[in-house]
């Protein structure tokens, strides 16, 4: 038989081969096949391993990072006890208790408590600039995977795509995802209808609400830190009663996405920026693979 | 593709009020991104902080223990040496020596503080000197690879204090940024692309399994290509997961590298979402438009799966990928 998928020579360890059309049976063989061998000879001599510097573990970064509010009132611990130990070697030392700059043991320890009282100081300004812990709120509801099926693949991984990103960097935990009038992706803890399942996004209901026209309107993204705060709230009934925190980003003109976190103020401003240029993929992507007029109404849950 | 910046810096608002004249506390709303209505800013809760600033703009107050550090100890040396008429007693030099290490401890402070949360980043480094700035792509890739590999390198140089990156998946390259080319500015693309293809096979990157983060990079120059002045590295592998005959094999499908003129310039965060655009391009690689012919014959149904959807699909489409023309 026609065999045109050949091995070529082992030239500067990449395998060569040619791809004829066969019958896919025979592709998927020939390619599982194929597979193994490359398996089996991915040896050191095919692809050097990386043997250059590894990255050593810096400890005091590492330290400092996990034990947060040790290190904030450590400046003051110091400076604290170097004080009372400056005083207490005047005293012990037997010379007399006055403030006196001409004797150059005077002059030392001015200087001394000159830099206790800057350590204090210092821890004082990193204790009022320490960010209030929050706590996560998990949020009451059903699972839910709805994705509008008649989307073509890439769209469809892209949207996967960004789920997996949002839920594992950020503290989201709802997304859905509105273009065009209909509700194309719905997917975390959304809140539980009366018969048990997930209640379904009013596609409609939203785009006419004054929480969409708001966001149309800007233009830019919205950030809502503390949603029950936020008498708009009766227009996302589909988010868990408990929901936290919710972006709003738009796509274009066109479609928003909503995303639900499980923290007050979750979002930082990185996750902000991050998020937009998110919502602009998505609207590129978007726009390309939807051609006017096709229906993305049919949805399948999952 | 967009103007080259170094990146935003991450700034939380705070306002500042002048210790020295005027203690009174401003209580602010901090800001957060976005346009936020009236309602909101009425809403958000009113948190006051004291900081010390001397007002004076350009001045960074965050160094303030350090040249305190500095200045009392070397005044305590001069005491030491100059200042005293008879011997010094055994009581001064305790003084002095508790001094000194408590002029060490401020010299090293700034040092702690810029690791604790809620720290901002304000040392503005300049680009770069003597490197140009190159965009260049493989040219064997589809279309839809050419819009991710730009998008993808647009998103990280602008996001993040990134100033070069490189991006290789199944040895396609995508290069953006400063890099320390020995081609002049008007030189053909293929050149270059082959260089950088030399420079990556002989650190041998592509066997990579972890991610590496160099904050602070060792020695002078770590490898060729980076440009002067690099202090932060981080290489995240592109990793899929195969299903081979009942063995579980991670397979490194490709990297991206990112060199930032600062140091430390990859906090958590910054490097959880840079895995996360990785994971872009890995999606990418088993959506790609030539498959869509193989994979129309089982339909989408296999999408509406559990959560092992994602998995299921690079299981089908394993088969076909690594049919590809490798180069």
């Amino acid at each position: 038989m026609r065999g045109s998928m050949e091995a070529g020579t082992l030239l500067r360890g990449a395998i060569y081969w040619s791809f004829s059309s066969h019958s896919q049976r025979h592709l998927l063989q020939r390619a599982r096949l194929r597979r193994d061998v490359l398996a089996s000879s991915s040896n050191p001599q095919l692809q050097k391993s990386y043997q250059g510097p590894k990255p050593k573990r810096d400890l005091v970064p590492d330290w400092v990072s996990n034990n947060d509010s040790t290190a904030r009132s450590l400046p003051i611990y110091v400076g604290g006890a170097s004080l009372v130990a400056v005083l207490v070697n005047r005293a012990v030392s037997g010379i007399a208790p006055v403030a006196d700059a001409s004797s150059s043991q005077s002059r030392a320890d001015l200087l001394a408590l000159g830099l206790a009282v800057t350590s204090i100081l210092t821890g004082l300004v990193w204790l009022t600039i320490k960010p209030k812990s929050i706590s996560v709120v998990n949020p009451l509801g059903v699972e839910c995977r709805m994705i509008s099926s008649h989307l073509p693949d890439p769209l469809i991984a892209e949207l996967l795509w960004a789920w997996e990103s949002l839920s594992s960097v950020t503290c989201c935990r709802c997304l859905v995802v509105v273009y065009d009038g209909t509700c194309i992706l719905q997917i975390g803890v959304a809140a539980e209808s009366p018969d048990g399942e997930a209640l379904a996004v009013d596609a409609a209901r939203l785009t006419e609400g004054s929480v969409y026209q708001g966001v149309m309107k800007s233009g830019s993204q919205s950030y809502l830190a503390n949603l029950s705060l936020y008498p708009g709230r009766s227009e996302l009934p589909f988010l868990p009663s408990n929901t936290q925190a919710v972006i709003l980003q738009p796509l274009g003109d066109k479609g928003i996405v909503i995303i639900g976190g499980d923290m007050i103020r979750g979002f930082t401003t990185a996750d902000q920026a991050w998020i937009t240029y998110l919502g602009e993929k998505l609207d590129t992507t978007i726009a390309k693979h939807t051609i006017s007029g096709t229906p993305l109404k049919i949805q399948d849950r999952v | 593709m967009g103007s080259l910046s170094i990146g935003p810096l991450i700034q939380l608002g705070y306002s500042s009020c002048r210790l020295p004249s005027n203690r009174t506390r401003k209580p602010i709303a901090i800001r957060a991104d976005g346009s936020p209505t009236s309602k909101d800013q009425q809403d958000q809760l009113n948190v006051s902080v004291l900081r010390f600033t001397f007002g004076i703009p350009g001045l960074d107050e965050t160094y303030l223990p350090r040249w305190i550090g500095y200045g009392f100890g070397s005044l305590l040396l001069l005491n030491h040496f100059a200042g005293s008429d008879s011997s010094t007693t055994s009581a001064q030099l305790r003084t002095e020596g508790l001094g000194l290490s408590l002029a060490a401890f401020s010299v090293a402070l700034p040092y702690f503080g810029r690791f604790l949360k809620g720290a901002t980043r304000v040392d503005q480094v300049a680009l770069p000197e003597g490197t140009q700035q190159i965009f260049v792509m493989s040219p064997t890739i589809s279309d839809s690879e050419k819009e991710e590999f730009a998008w993808g390198s647009y998103v990280l140089l602008r996001n993040t204090n990134t100033v070069a990156v490189l991006i290789s998946i199944q040895g396609e390259l995508c290069v953006r940024g400063y890099w320390n080319v020995p081609y002049d500015n008007g030189t053909a693309k293929a050149p270059i692309l082959d260089w950088f293809q030399r420079q990556i096979e002989n650190i041998g990157l592509g066997d990579l399994k972890d991610v590496l983060y160099f904050p602070q990079v060792p020695g002078s120059e770590l490898w060729e290509m980076l440009p002067n002045g690099t202090r932060s590295l981080l290489v995240v592998p592109v990793l899929q997961s195969r299903d081979g005959s009942g063995i579980e094999m991670i397979k490194n499908r490709g990297f991206v590298i990112l060199a930032s003129n600062m140091e430390y310039a990859y906090t958590e965060k910054d490097r959880a979402w840079i895995r996360a655009i990785a994971n872009k391009f890995r999606v990418q690689l088993t959506v790609c438009p030539r498959l869509e012919r193989f994979f129309g014959q089982f339909g989408p149904h296999l999408l509406m799966g559990g959560p092992a959807r994602e998995r299921q699909i690079y299981i089908i489409h394993s088969s076909r990928t690594s049919g590809r023309k490798l180069k």
